[in-house]
């Protein structure tokens, strides 16, 4: 019955068995989810697969034939796609030149614009996949780019296709639509292979589960006969609680407050018109698909972007004027949603990132001079506290895993016990297990009264811990709902910009 | 995090911790300039030999030091805003500036000698930082990039300079322009007697000193090492890019002018336009601060070294007739072999 066969695939980094030994197998026409935490080592047998990397052992075969992959080229021509998490696209051309680039019919040297078309517009019709085969990439929404990505493997005629966490980018609305075009290539007879860690996405849409833990397979399930919690388990090898119960808010002084705040962007307002309120003791969510102003927004408030009318109050002071530095003072501290280049050095070792911020005040600094015993032992002390896995403090936190970097940044934000929390897409990139360390450390903060703005394109993570749900589309906050009121479809049809109704 | 981030990082942790790298590309250096030597039919022992002896036998131990002190000045101005991740490239003119001011208030201050070298020192200092900062206030306010405006603003200042020792200064029994000779009581004294090495020597050492321990301990040495690595994590921390840009300039510009200022109170007794910027101790240092990547010790380490070899050259070309410019080759291969040596690394991979 199978139709791909990878046997005995192993892959050795320098330190890091990435692939140890590990079977995949998959059937003709099924949709198969790859699951796993972050170097779980899913990325590289799919990798492997696409012929971007080589296995050390072990070896692939599809259709009972036995192929090795020396570049994607090769693997292209075994029929086998993938749509990478970042699409690779050109923005300046249209869709049809996107599609057939590379093998473009031709008429003469030239090439044959009318019968792209034609093509591409057919193909697209075929699958269910509608699109413009005229529209300029660049200006086509994330979930259109995505169906295009599609669309270009099944121009190359793929038997396989590999998507990477495909639904991180899309509005609730979109993945369902993508999950009904992959069911409809399924159907005929097109092999599917999801990476994800999505739980909800796997049991809705897949057939069959393998998950990875530490390089191996942990388990292989049959998606009809699983649940949420015997996968989680098999992706950490522990019981995960998953929902953060959140007691009921008691919302106490108000702590941050927005007055029409405007922020500029490239040709249009990045933030246009947005107030609200928050209060000591609660979660409030900003939900939105990503690019629909939230960043702009929160930098807005650290002081990290200006803002072009409007006012910032914070504490009871006005700060739309103050230095980053003023605002800190003032009371917010700030999740910053990039780890790596916002939020940390990376080649500077724990100690230098965690003690950033107390670097001008006793204990760590007297008179303007470190003491650099304190800052060692302030270090250690936030490390064991938030259990952060590190070979020692004096050790650079660009060698940490996403989670272990992001416990690192939220121990440091946490540690200036500010009254108000930024905290934007906290969990984003991180692994099963932090999430539900960071999730509680927050309910934590909001229990202890402080105020917490939760920037999230996650809906469970804002279903999960926000008390008021602010959703943001192009800029504008287009919904206010309390937590009772939301739920996922209600929230997707705000994300996607549907009913404008005023807050 | 890819891989790729991963392995750059502990390429780049592994290089700033260990001196191998240095002392690989200084062999090397050595070695190919061994065989260009060997390839004109002169002898590479010889060179090696006449090089170490002239940089540190008898007397020219203190010709090297001589040199070193303008040469780690002017290393440690570069390597000042480099720290942070910003380029000085125009200490040229803050340093003749410097000098320019100290001279003219060493000859015409009237005040006690004392007071008028001690205030020539300030003022050659002040006036160098203040026009760092000026280029520093062009990119905060204008968007002027500083690579760009530190350059350029070291042409007006040593024109300036110029005009001034050629009219309205100009002591008239000299060939070249240059202003009069100051008084013996108003120069740097001299340390060792029949030597080179005046007061300047102690100034830089103090300086060198001071650097090393703030850019290890203090905060402010904190902030700028963090924002050399990341700036966007020092902004996102609350340090506030445009003003510590506008004092770290200063600071860079300052140690430049003083080192003008040294120059003409304790070796050369007049400003003479173009005397400073002939040997070249501007670009000598940024490339020793580049060699360092701005770490201090290091940059001074790396400025001795510099100074030894270039003592070395002369004495070399004067003795055995070897041509100097082999030790500025020997220089350009260590350099360019560091550089080099990431993407080598890399393909290894």
């Amino acid at each position: 019955m199978a139709f791909l066969e990878m046997i005995d695939i192993v892959k050795r980094y320098p330190g890091v068995l990435a692939n140890d030994h590990v079977d995949l197998e998959v059937s003709k026409g099924e949709i198969h989810a790859v699951m796993g935490e972050n170097g779980a080592g899913k990325s590289t047998l799919m990798a492997i697969l696409y012929g971007l990397q080589s296995p050390d052992e072990g070896y692939i075969r599809i259709d009972w034939k036995t192929v090795f992959f020396r570049s994607p080229i090769d693997a292209i021509e075994h029929g086998i796609g993938m749509v990478h998490q970042s699409f690779k696209l050109f923005e300046s051309l249209s869709v049809w030149e996107n599609v057939v680039y590379g093998r473009e019919p031709r008429r003469g040297p030239f090439i044959d614009a009318a019968a792209s078309r034609r093509q591409v517009a057919a193909l697209a019709e075929r699958h269910g996949l509608p699109i413009d085969p005229m529209a300029r990439v660049g200006s086509l929404p994330v979930g259109v780019r995505q169906r295009l990505e599609i669309l270009k493997a099944l121009y190359r005629q793929v038997r396989v296709l590999i998507l990477d966490e495909p639904t991180a980018v899309l509005t609730p609305g979109e993945v369902a639509g993508l999950f009904r075009v992959l069911r409809t290539l399924a159907a005929g007879g097109c092999t599917i292979l999801l990476v994800t860690h999505k739980l909800n996405e796997v049991m809705a849409v897949s057939d069959r589960i393998t998950v990875l833990r530490d390089g191996r397979v942990t388990e292989r399930l049959l998606t009809a006969q699983t649940n949420a919690a015997q996968i989680v388990r098999a992706m950490t090898g522990r019981n995960v609680l998953l929902d953060v119960a959140s007691a009921n808010p008691h919302p106490g002084a108000v702590r941050l407050e927005l007055k029409r705040l405007v922020v500029g962007g490239l040709g249009r307002r990045a933030v246009n018109d947005v107030s609200f309120t928050l209060r000591g003791g609660e979660v409030l969510g900003i939900a939105g698909v990503a690019g629909n102003g939230q960043s702009e927004l929160v930098e807005a408030i650290m002081g990290m972007r200006p803002c072009a009318g409007g006012n910032i109050v914070l504490n009871g002071h006005d700060i739309t004027l103050r230095s980053i530095a003023q605002r800190r003072a003032a009371g917010v501290s700030y999740i910053a949603e990039d780890r790596i280049r916002t939020a940390s050095a990376a080649a500077a070792s724990a100690t230098d990132n965690l003690a950033f911020g107390f670097h001008r005040r006793p204990p760590i600094a007297v008179r303007g001079l470190l003491r650099i015993s304190e800052m060692r032992a302030w270090a250690r002390t936030l490390i064991r506290k938030f259990e952060i896995k590190i070979a020692s403090e004096m050790t650079p936190v660009g060698t940490l895993s996403g989670g272990n970097l992001q416990k690192i940044v939220i121990a440091r934000e946490l540690a200036h016990d500010a009254p108000v929390l930024i905290a934007e897409q906290p969990t984003r990139g991180v692994d099963v297990g932090a999430i539900e360390f960071i999730h509680s450390e927050l309910m934590r903060e909001r229990d202890r009264g402080h105020a917490i703005l939760l920037v999230s394109a996650e809906l469970s993570e804002i279903l999960a811990l926000a008390d008021r749900i602010l959703v943001m589309y192009e800029g504008r906050v287009i919904a206010a709902l309390d937590r009772a009121e939301a739920n996922e479809s209600i929230l997707g049809l705000y994300m996607a910009g549907g009913e404008q109704q005023a807050s | 995090m890819s891989l790729t981030t991963e392995v750059a990082l502990t390429h780049i942790s592994r290089r700033a911790s260990s001196l191998l790298p240095l002392l690989s590309a200084v062999i090397v250096g050595f070695t190919v300039c061994g065989l260009i030597a060997k390839a004109v039919g002169l002898s590479p022992l010889l060179m090696l030999t006449e090089l170490i002896k002239g940089a540190v036998q008898g007397p020219q131990l203190f010709e090297t030091i001589a040199r070193a002190v303008p040469l780690t000045g002017m290393a440690l101005a570069a390597a000042i805003p480099l720290r942070a991740g910003i380029v000085n490239l125009g200490a040229d003119g803050q340093m003749v500036l410097g000098g320019c001011a100290a001279a003219i208030i060493a000859l015409y201050l009237p005040a006690p000698d004392i007071v008028r070298l001690l205030v020539a020192l300030l003022i050659g200092a002040g006036i160098g930082g203040a026009y760092a900062a000026l280029a520093a206030a062009g990119e905060i306010l204008a968007n002027v990039p500083l690579l760009l405006s530190t350059w350029l603003l070291s042409y007006p200042a040593r024109g300036l300079c110029g005009w001034l020792v050629r009219s309205p200064l100009r002591d008239p029994i000299t060939a070249w322009p240059s202003t009069h000779r100051i008084s013996a009581g108003v120069r740097l004294a001299n340390l060792i007697p029949g030597t080179p090495i005046n007061q300047g020597f102690l100034l830089v050492a103090l300086a060198a000193v001071l650097i090393v321990f703030l850019d290890r301990r203090s905060s402010v040495g904190y902030e700028l090492r963090l924002r050399g690595l990341n700036e966007r994590f020092a902004r996102y921390g609350g340090v506030a890019l445009s003003r510590q840009t506008t004092w770290l300039m200063f600071v860079s510009g300052a140690m430049a002018g003083l080192v003008g200022a040294i120059m003409i109170l304790g070796s050369q007794f007049r400003f003479t336009d173009g005397a400073l910027t002939a040997p070249q101790y501007t670009w000598s240092g940024v490339l020793a601060a580049l060699l360092a990547g701005g770490e201090p010790l290091g940059t001074v380490v790396a400025a001795v070294l510099f100074a030894a070899l270039q003592t070395g050259g002369f004495a070399m070309e004067r003795s055995v007739e070897i041509p100097r410019v082999l030790t500025m080759v020997l220089e350009s291969i260590i350099i360019l072999f560091l550089s080099m040596r990431g993407a080598i690394w890399r393909r290894g991979r």
